[in-house]
């Protein structure tokens, strides 16, 4: 778990270049970035600004082009690929935006997965983890259930049980609500605020400041730059329409 | 205004452009196909061509007997004045020297050799004036002056023989020297599966020759007739009237015609064979393929269809691209096939004659390309169906191919499996589990690398058991003789009763030899349907079970075995009576059939009687095993050099001699199953993973998102991939143990070649190990290239759209 000393990610210098295209096409352009301990770091900007390029190279998904990525104090960068995916195996949790889960698998096998990759003789503990995670985030009922026989809502508090699984340092969450409607929109949103709560750390990309409104922190990015931060202070229901307002005011000087 | 056929042809150029390289597999299997196809039938063409062309030259006779000894010529004459079907006839002597009494030398040099490898008769006639030809290499009929002589075309291709050499015949007074002036095509004995080979001298030579001694005298007698359908009932004729010689091989016109044509038209064969699975291999891709291209494009076919374009017109813009493929594929490989008939076929026109070009040398590969063709088309239309079936609704909102009673029937499905997993019971390697469960819910989509290794395995092994079957020493219990070491042969000669009791003598006091059996072959008679027939027996002791019998048992006293050819002939088995005589001789018996083997000799039409070894033979046969380490090459050398009269080789020898080009074209089609099947393997292993990494994308890089490493996901695809084709080459080579042994059985006991049930003998180490290992390591190389992909430095690629 989290070394409350030291911030849990940082990155310094960060840049993406993506080869691929003719000519190249630069996404990240030099980003410094500190996301605290049990900090709610949210990532905002248009479409194209590079937000799921920082989410996915701080997370080692991709290779940054150049800089630096702390998690812990370890440096991500230095790591091969196989040191990389148990980092995220065991420090990270991811959400994304369509719930990839296993068809051949049900949500709780699903929800397992991780947790019994991670430490295959400790079966039984992971059990009991998932087990608590899904009746704390109300889909006990559903755990033998096929994805397909599930809301999309049942669907993404699942996914959140899954990053969850593995107790991660982080977590982070790209668009968790984008596919979802308004309603199941709050209710993943509540069950990201819950693990908050709860002092995990979170970084969610997202382009609803409805859903923006729960993080501590906002940074936005304008064509691969960090353009500007703003602290939100912590989250609770009754603040919350004055917190969005006062987010919309911000995300207009900037353009949103 | 763009016409509809212009954009049908930019979509298909388009199409075919994007994705490079699945459909330059797709083509290249059709290619594939359609070169063997055209190659086979072009094969089968030229070959029947040649020796049509041939026959046209050399006029072969309808119907021939040879025979060894006295004979009455006007007995001869008599038989063919009274028989107003025969056109011309005449006796023609020939003079048989052994391979070793014959060498060559080429003048200026120090090139040399002899003719000792070959086992065949090496015959010395004179050019014949009315029918059966030995043709010269420019079709030509060589009548040689005295000094010269013309040699098979084939001793040119096995000795490197040319025109100058110097040929060395030794006989009794010495050694006769003669020229090569030329090379001579045989009609009659042109075939690898013919027992002799004729040289043409002047008859000034021929009388020396003869006068000389050292060499065995024969006559053929030979008929033309004015109908040749009728030689039959000439050979009928012949055979009941015993005045007429007949202690040698009676053979038709028919005969003749089958022999000839039998090795070319098992490389034609073979090839077909090999084409016909490339197809089925070729079409159950183009099947996934399509079917996977429908479903990945479900949204743009939603499309079209919301804005109005009819099934056919959509279905017409992805036919399209087929029908190009497999125009260009039929193209290039009619192509390849004309290059490959010609290098295929050389040897049979060298051997035969140059295949006059005619209409059918074009129809025949034009039609086997446009079979492939149409098969190909009409899969691709038939799949191309489920176009018809796509719902706009579903195509464009839930982006599937399903309307909405089957998707909530799959949905349903998927769950009702999904229910009964339980991660957390069952032990073991997650990334192994993550596997095979992927195995069991996408079963439908892995089926076909099991389907195409197992056709791969049977392709490549099947040619190679006939190989080792028919190359097998223990391929001579196909010839009606026993599993032996060493064999010798005494032909009809003055004195052979005094060369067999001089062989057997030597042979069974020698302590390196053991079981030294002798039988006699007898002329014997029985009653056919229009009379009494020959019936060439061999007499011995059968009672050490020395054969094998595919129903009843070996001959006691009072019992006949016969071939299978025979049986069918006579119609008769285990069990039944047939009456038989000696020749020359009234008095018949009856003798009981004890059981039928199989014999691929003599036409395969033989018998076997339990008795003493003797009486009026016309040959002996001895066969014996050899003790301990001695060899039994050299054994045979030292009986061969002992005794001339007796041919003495190595039982192993003699199979391949006897069946060598049949072996050879059996091995060109079991190195060519082995290329393609291989290549098949490989190419459709590749075009399947790259299709299922494209489909898989998103929950591989859900995997990785989680914690699995490129080499953990690599694992499972690799896992799945060698699983499957694993059970697919087991399956494969059962087939061809199985079904496959019944099949080529089948085909083999059609032939008439006198074998009714083929049981493989073979080569556990390439069969059941080196295959396999190949197949699978075609599969592994595949998957490791692959899957190298996996290892990009970016992994959300596989996570974005």
């Amino acid at each position: 778990m989290s070394n409350t000393s030291q911030p849990t990610l940082q990155c310094q210098g960060l840049t993406k270049t993506f080869s691929s295209t003719d000519p190249p096409t630069r996404v990240l352009n030099g980003i410094d970035l500190t996301v605290q301990n049990g900090e709610f770091l949210v990532v905002m900007g248009a479409s194209g600004s590079g937000k799921s390029t920082l989410l996915y190279c701080i997370s080692g998904m991709d290779r940054p082009t150049s800089g630096t990525i702390t998690l812990q104090g370890r440096d991500l960068t230095a790591l091969n690929d196989t040191e990389m995916s148990r980092v995220r195996l065991t420090q990270m949790g991811f959400i994304f935006q369509q719930s990839y889960f296993l068809q051949n698998l049900n949500i709780r096998d699903n929800i397992l997965l991780p947790a019994l990759k991670a430490a295959p003789d400790a079966t039984n503990a992971a059990v009991d983890r998932v087990d608590t995670l899904m009746k704390r985030f109300g889909i006990a009922e559903v755990n033998h259930h096929g994805m397909t026989e599930v809301s999309g809502g049942q669907l993404q508090r699942a996914s959140i049980s899954r990053a969850l699984a593995s107790e991660p340092d982080v977590l982070f969450a790209d668009e968790p609500t984008g596919a979802l409607n308004s309603s199941m929109s709050t209710e993943v949103m509540d069950a990201l605020s819950d693990v908050h709560a709860s002092g995990t750390t979170l970084v969610m990309v997202t382009h609803d400041p409805a859903c923006a409104t729960r993080g501590d922190r906002v940074i936005y990015l304008r064509d691969g730059h960090l353009v500007d931060s703003r602290s939100m202070g912590t989250w609770t229901k009754t603040a919350d329409s004055v917190r969005k307002d006062d987010l919309l005011s911000w995300l207009h000087e900037l353009g949103f | 205004m763009i016409r509809q056929d212009t954009l049908t042809r930019r979509y298909a150029y388009n199409d075919l452009t994007k994705n490079k390289g699945i459909n330059a597999a797709l083509l290249l299997i059709i290619t594939m196909s359609a070169f063997l196809m055209a190659t086979g039938s072009m094969v089968m063409e030229r070959s029947v061509g040649s020796v049509d062309a041939l026959f046209e030259q050399a006029k072969p006779p309808h119907f021939l007997q040879m025979h060894k000894g006295d004979y009455d010529p006007e007995v001869l004459a008599d038989f063919a004045s009274q028989r107003p079907e025969i056109a011309s006839w005449l006796i023609e002597d020939m003079l048989g020297f052994d391979g070793a009494a014959i060498s060559w030398q080429r003048p200026g040099t120090d090139q040399s050799g002899d003719f000792s490898a070959s086992l065949i008769d090496n015959l010395f006639v004179t050019q014949n004036e009315d029918f059966d030809l030995l043709i010269g290499a420019d079709g030509d009929i060589p009548r040689p002056s005295q000094g010269d002589v013309y040699v098979p075309v084939g001793y040119q291709q096995d000795f490197d023989l040319e025109v100058g050499d110097e040929l060395q015949v030794r006989t009794d007074e010495g050694t006769s020297s003669l020229t090569v002036q030329g090379f001579v095509r045989d009609s009659q004995m042109a075939s690898s599966l013919s027992s002799a080979t004729r040289f043409v001298v002047s008859n000034e030579d021929f009388r020396d020759l003869a006068a000389a001694g050292g060499g065995n005298p024969e006559i053929i007698v030979e008929y033309r007739l004015t109908d040749s359908s009728q030689a039959s009932q000439l050979q009928r004729d012949y055979e009941s009237d015993v005045a007429l010689p007949k202690n040698g091989q009676a053979v038709t016109y028919q005969m003749i015609r089958v022999i000839n044509a039998f090795s070319d038209g098992l490389v034609a064969l073979a090839l077909v064979f090999v084409s016909g699975l490339l197809m089925i291999i070729a079409l159950l891709s183009l099947r996934f393929v399509i079917r996977g291209t429908v479903e990945d494009e479900v949204r743009e076919i939603g499309v079209m269809k919301a804005i109005g374009l009819p099934h056919r017109v959509i279905s017409g813009l992805y036919l399209s691209k087929y029908r190009v493929m497999a125009l260009l594929g039929c193209v290039v490989g009619g192509g390849l096939a004309i290059v490959a008939a010609q290098l295929l076929t050389r040897s049979v026109q060298v051997n035969y004659a140059v295949a006059p070009m005619g209409f059918l040398t074009f129809l025949v590969p034009v039609v086997a390309l446009l079979v492939v063709y149409l098969l190909v088309v009409s899969i691709c239309r038939g799949v191309l169906r489920s176009v018809r079936r796509v719902e706009v609704v579903g195509a464009l909102v839930h982006g599937t191919t399903l309307d909405e009673k089957k998707s909530a029937r799959r949905a349903k499905k998927l769950a009702r499996r999904a229910r009964k997993t339980n991660l957390a019971a069952s032990g073991g390697d997650v990334n192994r589990r993550l596997a095979i469960l992927d195995l069991k819910t996408e079963a439908g989509q892995w089926v076909l690398v099991p389907l195409v290794f197992a056709l791969a395995a049977v392709l490549i092994t099947l040619p190679t058991n006939l190989l080792t079957t028919f190359q097998s020493p223990r391929f001579v219990t196909y010839m009606g003789a026993p599993e032996s070491d060493l064999r010798a042969d005494l032909q009809f000669s003055t004195d052979v009763d005094g060369a067999l009791e001089e062989v057997l003598r030597r042979m069974e006091g020698d302590d390196r030899l053991t079981e030294v059996r002798d039988f006699a072959n007898l002329l014997f008679e029985t009653n056919g349907e229009e009379g009494w027939e020959n019936l060439r027996v061999e007499m011995g002791d059968y009672s050490t079970g020395t054969v094998a019998f595919v129903e009843g048992q070996a001959p006691g006293e009072g019992e006949i075995a016969l071939s299978v050819l025979n049986a069918q002939q006579y119609d008769l088995e285990a069990g039944e009576a047939m009456p038989i005589r000696r020749s020359n001789d009234a008095m018949t018996e009856d003798v009981v059939v004890s059981g039928i083997y199989q014999d691929v000799t003599s036409g395969g039409l033989t018998a076997k009687m339990q008795g003493p070894a003797t009486g009026d033979a016309v040959g002996y046969v001895i066969y014996a095993d050899v003790v301990g380490d001695s060899d039994p090459t050299v054994l045979a050398q030292e009986y061969s050099d002992e005794y001339p009269a007796a041919s003495v080789i190595p039982m192993e020898e003699y199979v391949q001699q006897t069946l060598s080009y049949i072996t050879s074209a059996f091995f060109n089609a079991a190195v060519l199953a082995v290329i393609f099947g291989i290549g098949v393997a490989l190419l459709i292993t590749s075009l399947f993973l790259k299709l299922r990494l494209t489909r898989e994308r998103n929950k591989m890089g859900v995997l990785m998102a989680l914690g699995f490493s490129a080499r953990e996901i690599g694992f499972q695809v690799r896992f799945k991939l060698l699983l499957t084709a694993g059970v697919g080459v087991l399956a494969g080579i059962l087939m061809a143990a199985t079904a496959g042994q019944w099949f080529v059985g089948a085909v083999v006991s059609l032939a008439g070649l006198g074998i009714s049930s083929l049981n493989f003998i073979v080569n556990p180490w390439v069969v059941y190990l080196a295959y396999p290992l190949m197949l699978i390591a075609a599969a592994y190389v595949a998957v490791r290239a692959l899957t190298l992909r996996l290892h990009t430095p970016d992994k959300s690629i596989w996570l974005r759209k």
